[in-house]
């Protein structure tokens, strides 16, 4: 029998392998300077990745003392793996969340509060940055505020009427569909949990509905059944590609073939730039009220950061006026921690920016108002009640009755 | 199966290949079809080769190759060290009889239940000590504590089929026991050490949880977490993740048609005869 | 089991057995069995995956939660199906596709790998083509469905009483070259002459197969068996892309269950004791599993 011919092989990988093994790691270049990482979702993001990455690399060129290198992580798996790095003792130094992990990692003391560096009285925060602070205390400042409107696609639109009403919206989407075109488009696959969740907050909340009053759970309030009621109309009413993930009915969007999506003001930004010949308008979502839901992400230091200074440097950096208005006009339609008037230039260019930024006073964080932290236990619980509405025809009254029931007896363990 | 009619079988194989082909296939022309076709009542059943560019894009733009070099670091590192550690065990289960045999059998058995999901956090703390966390080096060894149990048992028994007179002529010789290993038995379960390669290397270039957690720069990233990066994303065109897909896919399977010839034959001599 | 056997080891020192199983010890002592133990702990502890360190003891807690919801009992359920249909089909097509392939035929060698190069895709890729396939409105899955003359408007993988199916079909597309690999190779050890002669005396494929070739691969049949069930049970990446459990819990089989109390609830006690008794019921399996095999190996002999 000849001998093995791959040994060779295997020696060369295992060379390779052991040469290559010690320089992987992102070691701090020479010349004294301390390299700190910072981690969001939005650096994966098609275009507003690569602008947010350049914003970065003007502040590793302003300076030699600090090198700040970004990692961009998925949506769908970005809290498991932060909090996995962070309750083992690691993870990046500064971090861009999302409200409902920002909630979990504050009572853990995972990250670090902002007192010590940043006062708020040498800064012109907007309102929402006040969801940042948890017993007076800050432990965040607003990376990114979205608002969510609706969106609409007006060749799309038979006789370019505007939904003003839910009614009008299912009338209008249903008018829309066919021949290869969708209505509407929303979530509503456990596969996408947390965007699930942010769609059907929207339609919640603007029906009137909250999941909590602060001290208990409204899981069955009237308001919130309507909500629930109302996406469930959508859902059958022929105007929108089922099971269709985010991803795709975007694109979909972009390509001309959804008509409407109530959606946040970081995708109208990417449209924007990455589908200059889409001729998008916004309007505020059609519902009984203008609350929707409020994407706040703030940026956090992380607790088991070797690099405290360094980090609250950039931090600081960041909330500069200048800094500010770079990262808002990366950002899109949203806003930043610091009150940025828009050019009367980018009004004009982009009509749909006011309607996002009139939407402001109305928005609300997608969370479970007294129960923050334990929020996603309940978005789970919800989630699956509607999904029993959406596919298991299960009246919208007995679906959150049950999940009211099962919720308070997760919330008194 | 030689007594069934020769068409019936013929066009049972064709079916067969049919089955397995199509996901390639069709990852292949989705990635050669651009998105505003994509999104068509009839798909599209052809490549569209003037779509090609989406595969230069995929280097240009996103850092796939960066990706490619880290997934085969891992499975090669995996493989290698797989193997290293496994040889002599599979050798001392499958020729001695000693005291804990049978316990150390059940425990390789056992360690195939464990769900990466369960160790993840156990290692991640195990990696912070010895400060190797976010190494490449940490995947590695994570990998192979999956993949050595499985190595062990089939080269198990390859070493069976290995008859014992073959050692006693070197033993005579004055051969030490190691050295017997390595220079006599080696050589003659090449093909099922092939086979072991295989497996050991696939669950290293696939490994997507332990990569996903216990590695964050993105310079060290591997293929299965960047392209899963890509699922539930913004806007990200449909025919660039099947591009890239295939660029993840490609490699594995030019691996295994590179080692398949010595699969069967290793599969034959190896321990899945039981 | 005692050192010492008779055959002419009396050359090899007593120590060398633990000499050459000691890489294996440690190394899978420090990387699965002391983490293993401490998720033993774990599962009787209340413990945050945001603060690891700090345990309460809880006792049993965890585990008479699990087995008081019907969540978790479902899960048990999806899981068993999940299980026993990857055994029953990956190893089903498998058969079937080794002895089709066993055959000589003019190209035999190009379709052996083809037919098994769906083993070497790596499951996330998988699952994005799967993905891509099922989707409701341009999947090529409704299209067939429609041109056939259904009513297909539904992505199976959002379906409740479909997507354990559409899993299904992506994970034994995924396996059964495995199984097919491996049963090509007991093949080779099915005596031509028996065969043979077998088939002078008149006897016809069923019969030959059940008379000769069955025998033969039997016992790999079965160590197959147990190798996909274990890992059926563990799998991971393909579910959690494909559908991360749902919908309505669905395909929630135990590791993803496991997956996401650790991880999306950040409740590590509970995760692992989830784990645990994952792990009980893959034991059980083998128990079994050898015990059928014993009394099998016996009447096959």
């Amino acid at each position: 029998m000849k001998l093995f011919p791959r040994r060779s092989t295997l020696a060369a990988i295992a060379l390779a392998a052991a040469g290559l093994l010690p320089s992987g790691a992102p070691i701090a270049l020479a010349q004294g300077k301390t390299t700190i990482t910072f981690a969001g979702v939005t650096f994966t993001e098609a275009g507003r990745g690569d602008r947010l990455r350049s914003w970065v690399d003007k502040y590793n060129k302003s300076q030699d003392k600090i090198e700040v290198q970004t990692i961009g992580l998925p949506f769908a798996t970005f809290a498991n793996t932060m909090f996995t790095q962070m309750g083992g003792g690691g993870g990046p130094d500064i971090i861009r969340f999302d409200t409902i992990d920002f909630y979990a990692a504050v009572p853990a003391g995972r990250v670090l509060p902002f007192d010590d560096y940043i006062k708020d009285s040498d800064y012109k925060f907007s309102a929402p940055n006040d969801y940042l602070k948890v017993n007076g205390k800050r432990y965040g400042v607003a990376f990114e505020i979205s608002n969510y409107v609706m969106m609409y696609n007006p060749a799309l639109l038979k006789d370019g009427k505007v939904p003003a009403t839910f009614d009008e919206l299912l009338a209008i989407a249903k008018s829309a569909s066919g021949g290869g075109n969708f209505g509407y488009a929303y979530r509503a696959t456990m596969a996408e949990r947390n965007g699930f969740w942010q769609d059907l907050c929207n339609f919640v909340f603007g029906f009137g509905g909250r999941w909590g009053d602060g001290t208990n759970l409204t899981l069955n309030s009237p308001k919130v059944i309507e909500g629930v009621a109302a996406y469930k109309r959508m859902y059958d009413s022929g105007a929108i590609p089922r099971g269709a993930d985010a991803a795709t009915y975007r694109r979909m969007f972009w390509e001309g073939k959804v008509a409407i999506e109530i959606d946040n003001g970081g995708v109208a930004g990417i449209f924007n730039q990455q589908a200059p010949n889409l001729q998008f308008l916004a309007a505020p979502s059609p519902f009984p009220t203008r609350a929707q839901g409020l994407i706040l992400a703030p940026l956090t230091v992380n607790a088991n950061t070797k690099n405290k200074d360094a980090a609250f440097a950039f931090v600081k950096w960041a909330l500069q006026p200048e800094n500010q208005k770079d990262l808002q006009d990366i950002l899109g339609a949203s806003s930043v921690a610091t009150v940025v008037p828009r050019s009367a230039d980018d009004l004009a260019k982009k009509p749909w920016l006011k309607i996002y930024d009139d939407q402001t006073p109305n928005a609300v964080p997608q969370l479970v108002a007294g129960f923050e932290v334990r929020t996603p236990e309940l978005q789970q619980i919800i989630i699956e009640q509607v999904l029993k509405v959406l596919q298991g025809g299960m009246d919208p009254k007995k679906a959150m009755d049950e999940a009211q029931e099962l919720a308070v007896a997760k919330m008194k363990k | 199966m030689t007594a069934l009619p020769t068409p019936l079988r013929i066009s049972a194989v064709v079916l067969l290949l049919a089955l397995a082909g199509f996901p390639f296939y069709w990852m292949f022309v989705t990635s050669l079809t651009p998105s505003s076709d994509l999104f068509a009542s009839t798909p599209n059943f052809l490549p569209k080769w003037g779509e090609a560019g989406v595969y230069r894009e995929a280097f240009e733009k996103i850092p796939v190759a960066t990706w490619l070099l880290n997934s085969l670091i891992v499975a090669g590192g995996t493989t290698f060290l797989s193997l290293a550690i496994a040889l002599f065990p599979a050798y001392a289960l499958s020729r001695f009889k000693f005291t804990g045999k049978g316990v150390i059998g059940l425990s390789l058995f056992a360690t195939q239940m464990l769900p990466e999901a369960m160790l993840v956090v156990p290692l991640y703390a195990l990696f912070g000590q010895l400060k190797i966390l976010n190494t490449l080096t940490a995947l590695i060894l994570a990998n192979t504590a999956f993949t050595v149990p499985v190595v062990v048992w089939i080269l198990k028994g390859a070493i069976d089929g290995v008859p014992e007179e073959i050692e006693e002529a070197a033993r005579i010789d004055g051969c030490s026991q190691a050295g017997l290993v390595w220079c006599i038995v080696l050589p003659l379960i090449a093909p099922t050490l092939a086979a072991a390669a295989v497996i050991a290397f696939f669950h290293g270039w696939n490994e997507y949880v332990f990569a996903q957690t216990l590695v964050s720069s993105e310079s060290l990233r591997t293929a299965s977490v960047g392209l899963a990066g890509f699922v539930g994303e913004l806007s990200t065109p449909i025919h660039t993740v099947m591009s890239i897909a295939m660029i993840y896919t490609v490699p594995a399977i030019i691996f295994y048609l590179f080692v398949q010839k010595y699969v069967v034959s290793g599969m034959t001599a190896g321990g899945v005869k039981g | 089991m005692s050192a010492g056997d008779p055959q002419g080891k009396s050359l090899v020192p007593r120590w060398t057995p633990y000499a050459f199983m000691a890489p294996v010890f440690f190394y899978l002592l420090f990387l699965d069995f002391i983490p293993l133990l401490n998720e033993l702990y774990l599962s009787f502890t209340s413990t945050s995956l945001l603060t690891p360190a700090n345990h309460i003891w809880v006792g049993l807690d965890n585990y008479r939660e699990l087995f008081r919801n019907a969540d978790f009992l479902h899960s048990i359920w999806i899981t068993a199906i999940y299980t026993i249909a990857c055994v029953v089909f990956a190893i089903g097509i498998g058969l079937i596709a080794a002895l089709l392939l066993d055959a000589p035929f003019r190209g035999r060698a190009v379709a052996r790998v083809l037919v098994t190069l769906p083993w070497a895709a790596p499951p996330v890729a998988v699952a994005l083509i799967f993905t891509w396939i099922y989707n409701a409105q341009y999947g090529v899955f409704n299209y067939v469905q429609k041109l056939m003359g259904f009513d297909a408007f539904e992505n199976w993988l959002d379906t409740p009483n479909r997507a354990l199916i559409a899993i299904l079909i992506a994970t034994i597309w995924q396996i059964f070259p495995f199984s097919s690999v491996v049963i090509l190779a007991a093949l080779q050890g099915v005596p031509r002459e028996l065969r043979e002669s077998a088939a002078i005396d008149g006897a016809g494929p069923w019969a030959i197969f059940k008379a000769v070739v069955w025998p033969t691969i039997l016992p790999t049949v079965m160590i197959l068996a147990l190798f996909v069930t274990i890992w059926s049970l563990r799998r991971f990446d393909l579910i959690w892309l494909l559908t991360q459990g749902g919908p309505i819990g669905a395909t929630n089989t135990l590791v993803i269950d496991l997956y996401r109390r650790a991880f999306v609830y950040r409740d590590l006690g509970a995760g692992a004791s989830v784990g645990m008794i994952g792990l009980s019921i893959a034991l059980a399996v083998t128990m079994v599993h050898y015990r059928l095999s014993r009394r099998f190996g016996a009447a096959g002999a």
